[in-house]
């Protein structure tokens, strides 16, 4: 099964503000994201345009994973917003994972403004082939 | 390919008095100070202007700076390119949640005032791009001294 559409024209969908961030500063969107399982891992694929990989912040509580990053992409001192189509902010999103992730494990890059998320299951959750033999 | 729609955010008119008109209503209508964009075309853009440059800012997450082209006509910025996203087809990858969308991209934008095309610079960085757009000389501020008698 391949996800492609490669000539799909893409629609803008406007970028979904969270209203209960009232802690922080600023606006505080919510990413669009891609969930993959593999065997031995999940994968999350998060768009987070306008950020740099050092503000981004994973953490895993029991089975909440939280996403919060913010942004590193501002207008320069000086320029005159003449028009305005998006607005920008920092990320927030919260996921249940059903499977005991492997905290230690979990690994994270960022490529183009899309963070990858590697969340590894604990070694005795994967599916185990076992070999039987005769003796 | 679609042809492009030529999106003029200030309107026919080339004065700044109609643009400010034109955005106070639309900020009146809309309420947020953020104008929805021209049929919902991908990407959404913000237009910012400096003494001496327009800077024209888009959020690509996820396009490769290679699979961006742009192009300058007179007055006309082009932008198209393509957003790919392909996860292995294997049956070892199973998917739970897709939100990102992928698909080919064009819009076009016409400035106010003529651009220096030699000194276009364009950086995608995090995922935004960002097109710096020199004024042509003869729109940029200029100071002239004054020189005693």
């Amino acid at each position: 099964m391949a996800i492609e559409n490669p000539t799909h024209d893409l629609q803008l969908r406007a970028k979904q503000e969270l209203q209960h961030e009232s802690t922080r500063p600023g606006l505080v969107f919510r990413p669009d994201v891609d969930i993959l399982e593999k065997p031995d891992a999940y994968v999350i694929y998060a768009d987070l345009p306008g950020v740099d990989e050092k503000t981004v912040q994973v953490r895993l509580e029991n089975d909440l994973l939280t996403l919060d990053a913010s942004l590193a992409t501002l207008p320069g001192e000086g320029w005159n917003s003449v028009h305005s189509e998006y607005r920008v902010g920092g990320y927030h999103r919260e996921f249940r994972v059903s499977d005991t992730i492997d905290s230690a494990a979990v690994a994270a890059s960022m490529r183009d403004g899309v963070l990858e998320l590697r969340l590894p299951k604990v070694e005795r959750k994967r599916p185990r082939t076992i070999e039987v033999r005769s003796s | 390919m679609a042809p492009y729609t030529l999106f003029r955010p200030w309107g026919s008119g080339s004065s700044f008095d109609d643009l400010r008109r034109e955005m106070d209503a639309l900020f009146r209508q809309y309420g947020s100070g953020t104008l929805p964009s021209a049929r919902g075309a991908f990407p959404a853009v913000n237009l910012y202007e400096t003494a001496d440059a327009y800077v024209l800012t888009a959020e690509l997450p996820g396009v490769r700076p290679e699979e961006i082209h742009i192009g300058l006509e007179g007055q006309v910025v082009t932008l198209h390119g393509e957003r790919r996203i392909e996860y292995p087809a294997d049956e070892k990858t199973s998917v739970h949640r897709i939100e990102r969308q992928s698909g080919v991209f064009r819009r076009a934008f016409e400035l106010p005032v003529g651009i220096d095309a030699d000194k276009v610079e364009a950086v995608h960085r995090n995922g935004v791009l960002m097109l710096h757009l020199p004024k042509a000389p003869e729109h940029r501020p200029r100071q002239i001294s004054v020189q005693g008698g």
